[in-house]
């Protein structure tokens, strides 16, 4: 049985293909040119699109609006880069930012759960801030100056090593590991119990009275969100050589929310396009001026106004409708245009 | 005679010093038609949040199949095999119609299936289309929820209840806002549906109560009036001065 959120996630699936099939072409040209700062930047764009993307699973699926997504980003990152400057172990550092974030998703979701809407968003934005700001307080982790000089470590896959330097390779590395996010979360959502998610969105009330606890599917939820920041993060150190603070501010976190809305809520692909489009964004008006948010600000305005659904949201449709079997394409078309269609007329 | 689906006993709750409910007694009966009727503010809709986990009460117990589920959260109460509708149309409204099934039908998936993907729920799936068939929704299966007419709703309403295999369905004012034919179809359905379930109704159409029901429980200001087969609390002077007003 197809139905439209498997039809959706196949739509996406395509979109999720066309950006990995721009990723290699990029990764080709740019290892033949022997660029790095687009490389580069690449790389960082899709590290952030892993934020991102754990954003719109809490945003997009379950309904949850977090303000402070870039805590468990943060986690993973301060996690990987302590664990770096000991044992330049890459999947050492993984493994302890999960974990390291898991465990503190645990507190924080029983303290974020306990409340929803607005009373959610504050909660999970009060959260990052009294995080970042202990951590920029603790000298051990270097307070307001971060920790620098995390050493380029090698990256051990199989029988082959790639080095955390080399442009073209960590790029692919990372560019592996996100859609590897996007793989687990889409998977996720495919099963029953992200069913119970997409509900917990569309009827939060009714939920308990079909048999769903809705304090477990939504504590879930908020693991496997934080579970992705956090893998995302521990990257981050990898990539620059130094974590600040700044990764745990409310500019982090607000970005991946503004990524989520432009790429389009409940996409999930839409949050990597609206990542990789936001990064790009602000490295081009940036090298302009040194009021790019003020472009990014009305740049935002402007989407939400006239793309309500963002990029993903816009364009998906049309991949839908291309891929559709043909009992689903007769009763999708409409409803697209059409919300509000009166009622049919009863035989 | 075996022992009754759901035994409610001096079930009762107050709003500040208001008794919305008080000290209520009943039973309904495997396979047969209860039906709590009383004028507006009797305390019907307080006495099934009450049962079906909506409200705690404040003193009572509550027995689904002979175990006391008084005051558990409608997610337990869902696996002790109680569901219910509600008064004013509760589905999930940017599904389509095969989508509120699965999500009503799901919970009879062993749990193990929860994290494998959706194709390997055949059980859920298998619900959902007897659903559909049994219901008349087939050919609208993948219309969103939201975009059905307002008996469609309804009808869509009771099969969600109905796909998770309870054994008590509670059914609040299910005909609320339906046309003449509507409301006899859905009589016609609710009575079928005692081959699978009992039935505990709330119910403003006297006609259609004093039809379809097998057993009436009369509520007045908190309190049970009466009870007993429908003829009889017809005839019962107190019922008629409370409730149909023309003694």
């Amino acid at each position: 049985m197809l139905d439209r959120l498997t039809l959706s996630m196949r739509a996406s699936h395509v979109l999720a293909a066309l950006l990995v099939v721009a990723a290699l072409v990029l990764a080709v040209v740019g290892s033949a040119i022997g660029d790095t700062f687009y490389l580069r930047l690449a790389t960082e764009a899709l590290i952030f699109a892993g934020l991102a993307l754990s954003v719109d699973l809490l945003l997009g699926y379950s309904g949850a609006l977090s303000l402070g997504q870039a805590l468990y980003f943060g986690i993973g990152a301060y996690t990987s880069a302590l664990v770096l400057m000991k044992v330049p172990s890459f999947w050492l550092a993984m493994g302890a930012a999960a974990g390291m974030t898991f465990v503190c998703a645990i507190i924080g979701g029983l303290i974020a759960n306990r409340v929803r809407g607005v009373y959610f968003a504050l909660i999970t934005f009060g959260l990052a801030q009294v995080v970042a700001k202990v951590v920029y307080n603790i000298r051990d982790l270097g307070a307001s100056d971060g920790m620098i000089g995390i050493p380029v470590i090698d990256i051990g896959i199989g029988p082959f090593s790639v080095s955390a330097g080399n442009p073209v390779g960590f790029f692919l590395v990372v560019l592996v590991i996100i859609m590897a996010l996007y793989a687990a979360t889409a998977y996720l959502l495919d099963t029953p119990f992200g069913r119970v998610l997409t509900a917990l969105k569309a009827n939060e009330k009714r939920v308990p009275f079909l048999g769903y606890s809705v304090w477990r599917a939504r504590m879930v939820c908020y693991l496997a969100a934080a579970l992705i920041a956090g893998l995302s993060g521990a990257l981050y150190p990898m990539l620059r050589g130094f974590v600040s603070p700044e990764l745990m501010f409310f500019m982090t976190s607000g970005n991946a929310v503004i990524s989520v809305i432009l790429g389009g809520v409940g996409t999930l692909v839409g949050a990597l396009y609206g990542s990789v489009f936001l990064v790009i964004i602000k490295s081009v008006i940036g090298s302009w001026t040194d009021h790019y948010l003020i472009i990014i600000g009305l740049l935002f305005m402007a989407g939400v106004l006239f793309m309500p659904k963002g990029l993903i949201g816009f364009v998906r449709p049309h991949v839908e409708r291309m891929i559709a079997p043909r009992h689903l394409r007769e009763t999708r078309a409409p409803e697209q245009d059409a919300p509000l269609k009166a009622e049919e007329v009863k035989p | 005679m075996s022992r009754p689906v759901l035994e409610v006993s001096d079930l009762s709750i107050a709003f500040g010093g208001l008794r919305a409910v008080d000290q209520v007694t009943f039973a309904a009966e495997r396979h047969r038609i209860t039906t709590v009727i009383g004028p507006n503010g009797a305390g019907k809709s307080t006495l099934f949040n009450m049962i079906s986990g909506a409200l705690k009460p404040l003193s009572g117990t509550v027995l689904i199949d002979g175990v006391d589920m008084t005051g558990a959260a409608p997610e337990r109460l869902k696996g002790a095999g109680l569901s219910r509708s509600f008064q004013i149309t509760n589905l999930f409204f940017e599904l389509t119609v095969a989508e509120n099934l699965r999500l009503a039908a799901q919970v009879l998936e062993p749990a193990k299936r929860a994290l494998l993907p959706i194709r390997c729920s055949t059980r859920a799936q298998a619900k959902t289309q007897a659903m559909l068939e049994r219901f008349e929704l087939t050919h609208k299966r993948d219309e969103l929820a939201g975009n059905l007419s307002h008996g469609d709703q309804r009808r869509l309403e009771i099969a969600v209840c109905l796909a998770s295999e309870p054994k008590i369905l509670l059914l609040d004012e299910p005909t609320q806002g339906m046309s003449h034919q509507d409301t006899a179809d859905t009589a016609k359905l609710v009575r079928s549906l005692t081959q699978d379930v009992s039935v505990l109704l709330i119910e403003h159409d006297i006609g259609l109560v004093m039809e379809l029901s097998d057993h009436v429980v009369v509520m007045h200001q908190g309190r049970k009036l009466a009870e007993g087969p429908p003829a009889a609390v017809r005839a019962d002077p107190q019922v008629q001065a409370a409730y149909f007003g023309h003694a």
